[in-house]
């Protein structure tokens, strides 16, 4: 019991603390454990432990090709795949001349082959699903079913024509009478009263339309309502405001869960 | 620990401390002085509420919807006869949301331990893989179902981000499970799989300190663990005094933070207005 423990925590607990407080400590040994060896320890023994992955993978795809298990096809070419990639990476080079290690990036080579036309179009096609997976998820984001949705969708609207060359050139005098008209729309469901709509849309038009034609309708002005400077205020304010927000509750809670690490409070970890 | 004692030791640390920076502080970097004191009060404000939480002080944690919705997600799997699918972030355990995933990996498998519902963990990193498989045996053995527990249930996939993406939704198509949680730290594999997840009509809860992931899980899943609420998620879940002392003291610290913002902002206000009082931003700024 002890070996799975009590050790595994001292072992926690001495590199936390020298990891944690050697960052405050002005001597070169310590610095570079903490800056450099510490790390290189973690490299070096996830470098051994991916014999340990690669043995899975192998007994679990052999398993299902055996088992006849659904999509059992595609465990031969994962088999097949491995092996391909391991000939390539540690046997043959596929050009003469090139030295062991340099093949795996000098061009023309079987491993390089492999990269370039094979594990490259196949990360950019997974990588480029996202393309239309952003397209729907931001359709169901931005549907409207409360307050904080079509907020949502107002900024993100706001946002994304002001981020385009043709943000710049819709005026915000057009803003303006886009809003009174909105403004028009809130009163008219908040009240449901003709008159009171009425009075404030013709009223809005008529002030918007007065300092258009006083001021000489410039295209930035007021800047508030011009789409660049609009979207820039709510990338810039509210957004960061926010990220920060959660920025310091993450930092809080990495710390916390470090500390609980440390001090031996937290031993899920070790499955207690 | 006894208070008595607790107070002494602690007395007899700061004690020393004073001491050392009395006598020169040698190889000590004073111009991290302002963080190391942070890290002592926030350690310290910490430990003083866990202490509170093992004296038996009773402390309210408010309901986590996400987290209420773990053992709903477990009870659904059940009752549909379809697996938990646990995705534990593409990151090695040198990160602290992947240590925290497989944490709460760890109760997740008491609760289909329990229901007695097939659990599938694939991961991507091979030094994960023992961990959560560790995780898994005990939680199976803590149940009373070591039978159950097979070393199967968590297996290795790939390092690499969109082949371990595309081999767990090649997963999630074949086997439709019933609930997905992700937990621990994600890239841009975030949205396929979340969305991949919504397509199959799986309860889908994520939890997850990656900021700019936070956004695509709240839309393609049920519920989403915010950034510190994931880290909240083992007292939660395992209810120890403990750690939900722990988390009260982290509120108390960002109680704290906020205080200090505040006051931030109004002395250097002054000092750029008036030029009054120390530059503050000079002070807190990390050397």
């Amino acid at each position: 019991m002890i070996w799975k423990r009590q050790i595994p925590i001292l072992i926690v607990t001495i590199v936390g603390l020298l990891t944690l407080f050697g960052w405050f400590i002005d001597e070169p040994t310590v610095e570079s454990f903490v800056n450099d060896d510490a790390t290189q320890w973690y490299d070096i023994l996830a470098s051994f432990a991916i014999f340990l992955g690669a043995l899975n993978l192998m007994k679990m795809q052999i398993n299902k090709i055996i088992k006849k298990k659904p999509g059992w096809i595609y465990s031969i070419i994962a088999i097949l795949g491995f092996i391909f990639a391991i000939t390539a990476g540690f046997f043959i080079k596929g050009v003469e001349g090139v030295e062991w290690g340099a093949h795996v990036t000098t061009d023309g080579t079987l491993f390089k082959w492999m990269f370039d036309f094979v594990f490259t179009p196949l990360s950019a096609t997974m990588f480029s699903l996202l393309a239309f997976f952003v397209a729907s998820a931001a359709y169901r984001s931005f549907r409207i079913r409360n307050f904080e949705a079509s907020l949502l969708l107002v900024s993100g609207i706001i946002i994304m024509i002001g981020r385009v060359p043709v943000g710049g050139i819709i005026s915000s005098w057009f803003v303006m009478y886009i809003l009174v008209l909105a403004l028009g729309i809130g009163l008219n469901i908040r009240f449901k009263n003709k008159m009171i709509t009425l009075a404030v849309v013709g009223g809005g038009i008529l002030a918007v339309t007065t300092a258009g034609m006083l001021s000489g309708w410039p295209l930035d002005q007021p800047s508030i309502f011009y789409l660049p400077v609009l979207q820039d205020w709510i990338y810039f304010y509210p957004n960061v405001a926010g990220t920060r927000a959660i920025m310091i509750g993450i930092g809080l809670g990495i710390f916390a869960t470090s500390i609980r690490y440390i001090l031996g409070i937290e031993k899920s970890y070790i499955g207690e | 620990m006894k208070d008595k004692q607790f107070w002494l030791y602690s007395g007899g640390f700061l004690l020393l401390l004073l001491v050392y920076w009395l006598g020169g502080h040698p190889y000590f970097k004073a111009e991290r002085f302002v963080m190391f004191a942070a890290i002592l009060l926030m350690a310290g404000t910490l430990i003083y509420y866990i202490r509170a939480a093992n004296r038996h002080e009773e402390f309210y944690l408010r309901p986590i919807p996400g987290l209420k919705a773990v053992e709903e997600a477990v009870g659904r799997s059940t009752e549909m006869g379809k697996p938990v699918l646990y995705v534990p972030g593409i990151m090695d355990m040198d990160q602290v949301e992947t240590v925290a995933g497989v944490i709460v990996l760890g109760h997740v498998a008491k609760m289909t331990a329990r229901y007695e519902t097939s659990l599938n963990v694939p991961v991507s990193r091979s030094i994960v893989m023992k961990a959560a498989r560790e995780a898994c045996r005990e939680s199976y053995m803590v149940e009373g179902h070591p039978d159950m527990f097979h070393d199967d249930m968590v297996h290795y996939i790939t390092d690499d981000q969109f082949a371990y993406a595309a081999g767990v939704n090649g997963i999630m198509i074949r086997e439709k499970p019933a609930a997905v949680l992700y937990m621990g730290k994600f890239y841009a594999e975030s949205l396929i799989l979340a969305e991949t997840g919504n397509s199959i009509g799986a309860i889908q809860i994520a939890g997850t300190a990656s900021q700019a992931q936070i956004p695509f899980f709240v839309t393609a899943c049920d519920y989403t663990l915010i950034g510190e609420e994931f880290f909240a998620a083992s007292a939660y879940l395992s209810q120890k005094p403990e750690l939900i002392g722990g988390v009260k003291g982290q509120d108390m610290i960002k109680a704290g933070i906020i205080t200090i913002i505040f006051i931030a902002v109004f002395l250097r206000f002054i000092n750029d207005v008036w030029g009054i009082g120390p530059d503050i931003l000079q002070i807190l700024t990390v050397q």
